[in-house]
């Protein structure tokens, strides 16, 4: 047991997960060592065609045995079909005990709990939501899930700390070599950034596809160099989960306050110049501060260098507008960025990889000035939580919010102070997804609050008229005021959830929920 | 068992029904919702809090919650029992 | 200042609770037009209980009770007055001295019956029948407690026996009679509301056009009709400045016993002077005197 460098006492080895590596600070481990790697192959020219006839053929030849690591990506977002085929394949075939790796789930694949139950999937590394959340919660699984960043999962595979045995890649085109692209066919999803982890590492690599195009299909963004085998399933995913229309910026009065207190934050902050880059989300609030500053840019003939991480139609818009001179898309949210991504030069398709990973020669992160997050909570010490809810359930998986507050100059999580009647403010967070350290600001409908440990942006905020500014002892008194004292969480000591920083140290763990 | 409700389910709310008990019954409160999970201590307080001020010892309390604060959830309790005994 | 209020359903608890943050210069907590009849009874002790909680930031804190021709109106008044947090009552279908004098009555016994000194709370008056227009004047100067009159909308429409044109041409004498009252007697006027929430463009227009026939504010339905509200009514960076050099020009003539001075080709006498002076007093730079 250890009480690591963000207060939490975490065991040095926990049952299912192995040996820990205790958090000591958000840039404290650095890697040693070289890259680990897949497998060589030999592809001559006497194999010309790597279609099988199915996805069950696929999986005999991939040699997948139980025990093994499967992996997914999460472009098809809420309208994947993938998923859930390949585990009712790998069920009929008889194989089990396998380790779930996708780079996230939706609502739809809570079509694997009865997998789960049934013993066919026995570990989950990755975000689990929803049915399955609430079902490992509950002491569901017998070994604890996983949980990683979207830049902490590529180090992870690269490292040698997972390794993948068959990858299942979604391809919206593919063509019989391995070619594949997500931004034609009928489940075009836009970028496949989440995918080139698992193309490049696995030690078997499948194209799942509904969109078999002559050889060779182009645009490429995975080559061909990678793929094992290809499949051809009458549909990979529905189209309506897959994207939505086009995304809108909120009229709801207390979102678009707080969205007007974070633009006003950036406004005054030292990077709101020529050249800016920022990064938000596609939620409600978010999407507000883009149009906030949008004004705010052509205001002061202010032009932003580019725009990173989930990709909108807004985003697309600024890019059409001369706002922001390139989008770096690690993933495409509406039809709107997936056209512009088909289309764009100056829309680039980027990888988790070179998005988020701490351990390469520099992720985009790092050149980032803004991000704008959500959280479910945070504390006086400007720890934020993403994992848990207030009840205890793990419920939401890390995303990119470790790596972007990592790398971003300016970390700005807003939210509403409470939902309901649950503060997002609390003495101690139920559990830590990011470290205080690298919080800059919190933002609320009663204004900002600066970390302390940013006297700089404390300077600037306080010149700006209109912009109420409070500290974090008030807002958490006011927040205690207003909700009331909370019971602490009923848990047992088993541990059902690892939570790995970045650097795949574990800053905090999970405890089942007793009920 | 006469019975009255106060409240709606709208967000920040919580409705209220309230059903007359015999003497001797005492105050019978069961509550779900959004915030039960942690806060349930604080809502039985001041639930309880908001009867005894009414003076009323028998009653059947059913809270279906919303996010309720404090003063909510009193003011949703206190127009129920007002309710129960026909004022308006 | 009154540039804004903002109408609160008094039995929404998530509005009671937010309302105040989004910067209007008051908030009606309302119990009336709001308000189902089935639900008088507990918006009238949800309201009481934010009233006692008191957290309304600076807004001033006005209650709309129901008219005195319903049953409601006394319940109303003797629910909310006991609480310091409030400023003042919006009572609707005033239609002449009279009812002034009856709310005027029971708002000093219920003064008096809480220990709230008397003639603490301000009455804002919203005239919504022919009749009530007619009397503006009587009606604003009848009671010390009144700060505001309002005309009605729908309400007087219904009672012009007119409908609804798109230049609201049936409502424009109603306007200018209350801005006239209103300054005879001086109350504040205020205008009405605009009840299409998504028209900014339009609320603008009407805004302009209710300022220059010299309203003080707006009674609003929705938070995101503030800002456009504000910055018609803020005096601009240049109309500020050119307040302070007048000001300062009026002070220097005053310091050197001139009687007249004259500033940037204008004539600067004791209205020019009053007017600069309201100009900071909107831009929240000085007092009101």
């Amino acid at each position: 047991m250890a009480v690591n460098a963000v207060g939490r006492e975490i065991p040095d080895f926990i049952e299912g997960y192995g040996k820990v590596k205790q958090y000591q600070g958000a840039f404290a481990r650095r890697p040693e060592g070289n890259i680990c790697g897949p497998r060589l192959r030999c592809v001559n020219g006497d194999r010309t065609d790597k279609r099988v006839s199915s996805l069950k053929e696929a999986i005999i030849a991939s040699g997948l045995r139980s025990g093994m690591t499967i992996s997914f990506h999460h472009h098809l977002r809420n309208g994947d079909y993938v998923v859930n085929m390949v585990v009712d394949a790998c069920a009929e075939l008889g194989i089990k005990d396998l380790t779930l790796f996708p780079t996230a789930l939706f609502g739809v694949h809570k079509h694997l709990v009865e997998h789960i139950k049934s013993g066919v999937i026995t570990r989950i590394m990755g975000s689990v939501n929803g049915p399955i959340g609430q079902l490992i919660s509950e002491g569901g699984m017998q070994v604890p899930v996983v949980l990683r960043s979207h830049g902490g999962r590529p180090r992870a595979v690269m490292a040698g700390d997972v390794k993948i045995d068959v990858a299942f890649i979604a391809a919206p085109t593919a063509d019989c070599y391995g070619n594949i692209s997500g931004t034609q066919g009928p489940a075009a999803c836009g970028s496949l950034g989440y995918a080139f982890t698992d193309a490049q590492y696995a030690n078997c690599v499948i194209a799942v596809t509904d969109n078999l195009q002559p050889y060779p299909a182009s645009p490429v963004s995975i080559s061909q160099v990678y793929a094992d085998y290809v499949v051809e399933v009458p549909s990979i995913g529905d189209p309506a989960g897959i994207v939505s229309g086009t995304t809108k910026v909120t009229r709801d009065p207390l979102r678009l306050l707080i969205s007007k207190y974070a633009s006003q934050l950036i406004e005054a902050s030292p990077y709101f110049k020529d050249g800016i880059s920022f990064q938000t989300g596609a939620g409600g609030i978010p999407l507000a501060v883009t149009a906030f500053m949008k004004k705010a840019m052509l205001a002061k003939g202010i032009k932003g260098s580019f725009g990173l991480g989930g990709i909108t139609g807004y985003f697309v818009e600024l890019l059409k507008e001369g706002l922001v001179g390139k989008l770096m898309d690690v993933q495409s949210f509406d039809l709107d960025a997936v056209k512009s991504i088909g289309e764009n030069p100056n829309h680039i398709e980027i990888s988790a990889d070179w998005y988020a990973n701490p351990w390469n020669a520099g992720a985009a992160v790092n050149m980032l000035d803004v991000v704008i997050l959500g959280a479910t909570e945070v504390d006086t010490d400007f720890n934020a939580n993403v994992n848990t809810e207030a009840d205890g359930a793990l419920l939401h998986g890390t995303g990119g919010h470790q790596d972007t507050a990592a790398g971003a100059k300016l970390t700005i999580i807003a939210q509403p102070l409470l939902r309901g009647r649950i503060p997002c403010v609390t003495d101690r967070v139920y559990s830590v997804t990011t470290p205080g350290e690298v919080v800059d600001a919190i933002v609320t409908e009663y204004g900002v609050t600066i970390n302390p440990n940013r006297k700089d942006l404390l300077d600037a905020v306080s010149a700006v008229r209109g912009l109420p500014l409070i500290s974090m002892e008030e807002l958490a008194a006011r927040a205690r005021r207003m909700a009331g004292p909370m019971d602490p969480v009923a848990t047992s000591d088993r541990i059902i959830g690892v939570v790995e920083w970045r650097d795949g140290t574990v800053i905090d763990v999970v405890r089942q929920l007793r009920k | 068992m006469k019975t009255a409700k106060a409240g709606t389910m709208e967000s920040m709310d919580c409705l209220v029904t309230v059903t007359e008990a015999a003497a001797g019954t005492g105050i019978k409160l069961v509550m779900d919702g959004a915030s039960v999970a942690r806060f349930r201590t604080a809502m039985e307080k001041k639930v309880l809090e908001t009867v005894a001020a009414k003076d009323v010892r028998d009653l059947e309390i059913e809270i279906e919650d919303n996010g309720a604060i404090d003063i909510v959830l009193s003011a949703r309790v206190e127009c129920a029992i007002d309710r129960l005994g026909g004022a308006q | 200042m009154l540039r804004t209020m903002l109408y609160l359903p008094g039995n929404n608890p998530n509005m009671l609770t937010r309302g105040h943050l989004f910067g209007s210069d008051g908030v009606i907590l309302d119990l009336e037009d709001a308000v189902a009849m089935v639900e008088k009874d507990s918006a009238r002790v949800l309201v009481s209980r934010f009233l006692e909680q008191g957290e309304f930031g600076k807004c001033e804190v006005t209650v709309r009770i129901n008219g005195i021709d319903t049953e409601y109106w006394r319940k109303d008044l003797d629910a909310v007055v006991r609480y310091r947090r409030l400023d003042g009552i919006r009572a609707p279908k005033v239609d002449g001295p009279e009812t002034v004098k009856v709310l005027d009555e029971e708002l000093s016994r219920l003064e008096d019956k809480y220990g709230i000194e008397q003639g603490h709370l301000k009455l804002h008056c919203l005239l919504e029948t022919a009749k009530g227009i007619w009397n503006a004047y009587e009606i604003a100067k009848s009671s010390p407690r009144i700060e505001a009159i309002i005309p009605g909308g729908e309400d007087l429409r219904a009672d012009l026996k007119t409908s609804r044109s798109d230049d609201e041409t049936e409502l424009e004498w109603a306007r200018r009679m209350i801005v006239f009252a209103a300054r005879a007697a001086g109350v504040e006027p205020l205008d009405t509301v605009f009840s299409r929430v998504t028209d900014d463009e339009g609320l603008r227009k009407e805004v302009e056009f209710i300022k220059q026939l010299g309203f003080s504010g707006k009674s609003i339905i929705h938070p995101n009709q503030i800002a456009i509200i504000h910055k018609v009514f803020n005096p601009t960076e240049k109309e500020i400045a050119n307040a302070q050099k007048i000001l300062a020009a009026a002070r220097e003539a005053a310091a050197n016993g001139q009687g007249a001075v004259s500033v940037d080709g204008k004539m600067v006498d004791m209205p020019v002077v009053k007017r600069a002076e309201y100009v900071l007093v909107r831009a929240g730079l000085a007092e009101v005197k």
